[in-house]
């Protein structure tokens, strides 16, 4: 049964993809602008720009576009970009890096914000605790991440030379260092993200803490961290993972501001700069990789529910 | 957690290892306004792409710091036979390559015919050049059709750049980037670096170092160019101390950086001109009354006002080069700034101007256009225009600007070039299509003469033409910041600020 239920989400997959596939071709081209002008500058000629998109093969029917396109991508051939002259596949894997760690660093910052206090807040509800847990998270979620890597740029950068002020370490970064760069900008979005996981876990440990099977752990003589941690928590589990996993989602995708604040080179930057650029390709490819990225989370989050709960079937 | 302490424990090291310069190995990093479009200067017209690239390519001539032209690559100055239909252009022996040739006329002369096949400003003389040939190995000769006082400007502008490379890398696109410049391309990653490291086999001039004319010093082994494209990311990096230069701050960063103890702000006084310019193929501009209507509405120093914020900022000029230039003239000022409603509505009415829209083309990619254009609506419209603002993003205004059916105004800038016929603007060939005889007799001659006093003169005219036909509108003078670590020497003032001479303390 399990079997048939992956192929049948993987199925769903392609079409899902292949959709987006569709839709991001049609999106950048309707867009007015002119990828050949913008490379040429504002001394060119009409005369240039038309040669010089005749050579990127922009001057074809988009008919033929398309079909190149889609035939392209069935053997994982997203084209090449038009501004950097490279594959693609190339260009992003290039920033699959810094924008994979910021998210998982992120991600990571994020639950050790949110479901401890998630949970002790839903452990003791309507205390001093809870209210203000529940302001504060209303606050971080309701402030700009731009505005708040602003200030902790300024402040804890800048000011205080405690973190990289921006970038991602130049030629001779090792690894480590790299690293370090992403800290203060998965801060920001650890704490602009917390905010959600923070009250999903609060509401689903509220719902759980009030089951029957609760007041019988604690009947037992079960003490106070065993029952909320053992039973509770991995009760109140699969609404937490869903939005972890969505979260992880949105971190890769839409980090954009934050990675432009930073100055960091990954996906959130190409894609906004490959929009001013007019670089289709680009802007494609992207959709592409975090559209497919989407559909596997969700169906990675799917099959958790298989691990952490036994009563989910498929 | 604990490759999170050790990560801070890095980010720790890492700041203070930048705080302190290495001895044995100098560096600079140098903080862009974003990814070059191209490390070919031949291709492009983007400053950041002549920034970058005039430390590795190089041309026959160069600018001093007032903007006259010097030797770089030549011997000296050309010598200019048949009426000036002849460049004798002699090379300078033992420049080297950084692949490791030797730079000869067969080189140049390849390098130049390139240059007038693909990039647009050689382009434009392409049709004027009768040949360019090499009559010995180290000289080349260029005979021109028509005499061409511009050639020179052309040949020494990094700027869609006459550059030199060898023979063998040449071709649509360079198949390497090699040129002759004191620093030689190491290491690109786009979006993240181009690392730039002295060239051991270079040759400098012996003149005293003048704007980027003269010795090239090579003073620090490293130049390291980093685009980063958000202007507040740019400022936070200078002030920490992370870049030793920053290019294109906002104007409103100016005290922070002044008062930080790191940085001090680099002001570029007279750095460029906002300009309107004028569609004279179709629409409701190409009635001159109604041009004239426009001028005469116009309140320059609000427009300036509004769009820079502060007085350090701008000047309301209206000569097309500031005091101190030999372009400087003050022919038509009378026209600028007139801000003068009812003779506005004088010329409006002249042209039965029926209320049809003055569609205005502009982007907020830079504020400043933006800014200027929301302030002239009103002037205009107490003026009896009609306006319409098309606001949309600079990628769609350079696409739709080649169409005149679609715009009245665009709003765009300049910097101050260090030729006036180095825009196209005043030809009725450009996309504006500015065409009136008796101007474009001005500017025919205007090109054509070689005398330098001469040339100033009919200059003077062309520009009181500007502002009687109301060719485009050149809106004032805008000063641009940019900020330098402090104790950075031997770096100056430039739209284009070049860093082989620059060492820090």
């Amino acid at each position: 049964m399990l079997a048939r239920y992956v192929l049948r989400r993987l199925v769903g997959m392609v079409i899902v993809v292949f959709l987006v596939l569709t839709i991001a071709f049609v999106i950048v081209r309707l867009a007015p602008g002119d990828p050949a002008a913008l490379m040429l500058g504002p001394e060119a000629t009409a005369a240039d720009a038309a040669a010089l998109r005749a050579r990127l093969g922009l001057d074809r029917p988009i008919p033929i576009q398309y079909l190149t396109f889609i035939g392209n991508a069935l053997t994982g051939d997203l084209g090449t970009s038009i501004f950097f002259n490279q594959p693609v596949t190339r260009v992003l894997a290039d920033r699959a890096e810094p924008t994979v760690f910021l998210a998982l660093f992120s991600l990571l910052f994020a639950l050790l914000i949110a479901t401890p206090i998630g949970i002790y807040a839903a452990y003791r509800r309507g205390s001093f605790l809870d209210q203000s847990a529940i302001s504060i998270a209303m606050l971080a979620a309701s402030v700009p991440s731009f505005w708040t890597g602003l200030m902790v740029q300024r402040y804890l950068a800048t000011e205080l030379g405690w973190f990289p002020a921006s970038g991602y370490g130049g030629p001779d970064a090792d690894f480590l260092e790299r690293m370090a760069h992403l800290m203060l900008p998965s801060l920001v979005l650890g704490v602009v993200n917390s905010a959600l996981i923070l009250r999903f876990t609060r509401a689903s440990m509220l719902d759980v803490l009030g089951e029957d099977y609760v007041r019988t752990a604690r009947s037992k003589g079960m003490g106070e961290l065993r029952v909320v941690l053992r039973h509770a928590l991995k009760n109140a589990a699969i609404p937490i993972i869903t939005v972890v996993g969505l979260t992880f989602a949105l971190l890769v995708s839409g980090a954009v501001v934050t990675e432009r604040v930073f100055n960091i080179p990954g996906m959130g930057n190409l894609v906004v700069n490959a929009v001013l650029r007019r670089d289709y390709p680009v802007i494609q490819g992207t959709l592409i990789v975090v559209a497919t990225l989407y559909v596997v989370i969700n169906l990675v989050i799917d099959l958790l529910y298989l691990v952490v709960d036994k009563r989910v079937k498929y | 957690m604990s490759i999170f302490k050790r990560a801070l424990g890095a980010a720790l090291l890492a700041s203070t290892m930048l705080a302190a310069p290495a001895l044995a190995d100098t560096k600079l990093e140098v903080a862009i306004i974003g990814e070059p479009q191209s490390l070919d200067p031949m291709l492009s017209t983007q400053d950041v792409v002549s920034i970058v690239t005039q430390h590795f390519i190089e041309t026959l001539y160069t600018f001093d710091s007032k903007w006259n032209i010097q030797p770089l690559l030549a011997e000296a100055l050309p010598e200019i036979a048949d009426g000036g239909r002849t460049y004798r252009i002699k090379l300078r022996s033992g420049i080297t390559f950084h692949d490791g040739s030797t730079m000869d006329s067969a080189d140049v002369v390849d390098s130049l015919k390139r240059w007038t096949e693909l990039a647009t400003r050689g382009k434009g003389v392409a049709a004027n050049i009768e040949s360019i040939s090499a009559p010995d190995a180290s000289t080349v000769e260029i005979k021109l059709k028509e005499p061409y006082a511009p050639l020179l400007s052309l040949l020494a502008f990094s700027n869609s750049a006459a550059a030199i490379y060898p023979q063998e890398v040449l071709g649509e696109e360079l198949k390497a980037i090699v040129g002759t410049g004191p620093y030689k391309l190491v290491e690109h990653v786009a979006d993240q670096y181009i690392l730039t490291r002295k060239f051991d086999g270079y040759l400098s001039r012996s003149e005293p170092s003048d704007g980027n004319a003269g010795a090239r010093q090579q003073l620090v082994d490293e130049i390291r160019f980093v685009p980063v494209p958000d202007a507040n990311t740019r400022v936070e990096g200078l002030v920490s101390g992370q870049f030793d230069y920053a290019d294109g701050l906002p104007a409103e960063s100016y005290s922070r950086v002044a008062e930080s103890d790191k940085a001090e702000p680099v002001l570029l006084k007279d750095f460029g001109w906002p300009v309107w310019a004028v569609n004279h193929k179709a629409g409701l501009l190409t009635d001159r009354n109604i041009r004239k209507a426009l001028l005469a509405a116009l309140p320059m120093d609000d427009m300036m006002f509004a769009a820079f914020g502060d007085d350090n900022f701008f000047s309301a000029d209206g000569a097309m080069y500031p005091e101190g230039w030999p372009w400087r003239s003050e022919e038509g000022l009378d026209q600028y700034n007139q801000n003068d409603p009812a003779k506005a509505a004088e010329y409006l009415k002249a042209a039965n101007y029926d209320g049809t829209p003055l569609r205005i083309l502009t982007s907020r990619q830079y504020e400043f256009h933006f800014k200027m254009a929301e302030v002239a609506k009103v002037a205009l419209e107490a003026a009896g225009f009609k306006v319409e603002m098309n606001v949309v993003d600079w990628a769609t205004l350079g696409q739709q600007r080649n169409d005149p059916a679609l715009w009245d105004v665009y709003i765009t800038h300049s910097p101050f070039l260090p030729e006036p016929a180095l825009t196209d603007l005043y030809a009725p060939t450009s996309r504006l299509g500015w065409a009136e005889a008796e101007k474009d007799a001005v500017l025919t001659a205007f090109t054509a003469e070689t005398d330098q006093a001469k040339r100033q003169e009919l200059f003077g005219q062309l520009q009181k033409w500007l502002l009687d036909d109301v060719g485009f509108i050149k809106i004032g003078n805008f000063n641009a910041l940019q900020g330098q670590r402090k104790g950075l020497a031997g770096v100056e003032p430039s739209p284009w600020p070049a860093f082989w001479n620059a060492s820090v303390k």
